[in-house]
């Protein structure tokens, strides 16, 4: 009887192959929210994302990155956040967040001072943008761009948070803007 | 003979996929927390959860509901015992995640809801009910907490005038909340731990029991909770 059906049916019915694949599938289901757990999506577009990603068929939208671009080109910061934002849902990729960080440190940075809120903000940002790497370094190659490296960036966010007697040092006016 | 030698699958598929993912679906969706706003949060289990869940598991063993010698029987296969052992690991998260699930988060209520729990499990250990009557008990035990904790409580201290607050503050006329804080759980999270708790529910009553059909069998639960060894030829 069990040799009158497919070998693919065959294969179904065997007792060691059905327990292997049920292995299989526990196994990357506990991966899953194991990973769940520890990321901590805040929406289901982010576990959507953060799984994509993980398998690597996660794509940002070009064109709203695009139109990011050229707002953070122009210095409308709020703007440009809301574009990446929307280009980047589920915050998983390193350039489009880098940006986003990038946004937050030029808005928050003045010739004589930091907003400091605008530079955690920042930090949160480089901290989500390193994390979508595998060596927790980014590299963006933006001729516009001061800080090309995240290690760039985080020591001028550390800079710029710090208090110091530096502060006070007028020559810290003729700084050139990151 | 056993049921997988003789080409029966049915059990198998139950014991490789059915179960483990019911058990890890209430282990995923038992710490999740939907907020008003819709966002979501995975809350692990507090060490708490994992004393009751232990509770919860012996009273399911105490009971016959729950039979690890079935899961790691000597006859079995190694990918059978990999199987059981899927089975009972998932078994124990999903038990976390369901007391932790049905407990307020934080507060003086949580340690009520915890020292009431301790009682029922340690009350169900001592009085050794059997299958049928320890998931009755369940049912009645989750089911108990789930309106105390998101009907009572949620409509206590939600932040609007609702019907059930109306009603519930005039059946408790007299009695002011002082200054005994609760943070109710979003309503979605409600009704995510309802269908996770009859998950949970439908997992423990499918778990397999008693010996493997056509195994030899060397053992026979003749009474709830006690076990007696019964002579079986075709083993020697």
């Amino acid at each position: 009887m069990a040799d009158a059906l497919p070998a693919s049916d065959r294969i179904w019915r065997s007792p060691s192959v059905i327990r292997m694949a049920g292995l299989a599938v526990a196994a990357a289901y506990a991966v899953f929210i194991v990973w769940v757990y520890v990321a901590q999506p805040r929406t289901l577009r982010e576990v959507r994302g953060g799984v994509a990603a993980s398998i690597g068929v996660y794509r940002i939208d070009a064109a709203s990155f695009d139109e990011g671009l050229r707002y953070f080109r122009t210095d409308r910061f709020a703007e440009a956040r809301r574009a990446f934002a929307r280009a980047d849902p589920a915050q998983r990729d390193a350039r489009t967040q880098y940006y986003i960080a990038y946004a937050f440190l030029r808005e928050g940075w003045g010739r004589v001072y930091a907003d400091d809120a605008l530079y955690r903000q920042a930090e949160v940002a480089l901290q989500r943008a390193q994390a979508a790497t595998s060596d927790g370094v980014v590299r963006v190659a933006d001729p516009d761009l001061t800080l090309k490296t995240s290690d760039e960036m985080a020591e001028a966010l550390a800079r710029g948070l710090r208090g110091d007697a530096s502060d006070l040092n007028p020559l810290s006016m003729l700084e050139k803007r990151p | 003979m056993t049921a997988e030698a003789r080409g029966d699958v049915g059990p198998v598929w139950h014991e490789a996929f059915t179960l483990p993912l019911v058990f890890l679906s209430t282990a995923l969706l038992g710490g999740l927390r939907i907020d008003a706003g819709g966002g979501l949060a995975f809350v692990r289990p507090p060490l708490f959860a994992l004393v009751l869940a232990v509770m919860l598991i012996a009273a399911l063993y105490r009971s016959g509901a729950f039979d690890p010698a079935r899961l790691f029987h000597p006859r079995r296969t190694g990918l059978g015992k990999a199987s059981g052992a899927v089975i009972v690991v998932a078994l124990a998260a999903a038990a976390a995640q369901m007391m932790a699930a049905l407990t307020p988060d934080e507060g003086l209520f949580a340690l009520a809801f915890d020292l009431v729990w301790l009682v029922l499990f340690g009350n169900t250990l001592a009085a050794r009910p059997n299958r049928g009557r320890l998931l009755s008990s369940l049912l009645v035990m989750f089911g108990a907490a789930f309106v105390v904790k998101f009907i009572l409580l949620g409509a206590l201290y939600a932040p609007d005038a609702s019907v059930t607050k109306r009603v519930v503050m005039a059946l408790v006329e007299g009695v002011s909340l002082g200054t005994l804080a609760y943070q109710p759980p979003g309503p979605a999270t409600g009704y995510v731990t309802f269908a996770t708790g009859l998950l949970f529910l439908a997992g423990v009553a499918a778990l397999p029991r008693g010996p493997e059909p056509g195994a030899g069998d060397g053992l026979v639960r003749v009474v709830p909770g006690e076990v007696v060894a019964v002579p079986d030829p075709r083993l020697d």
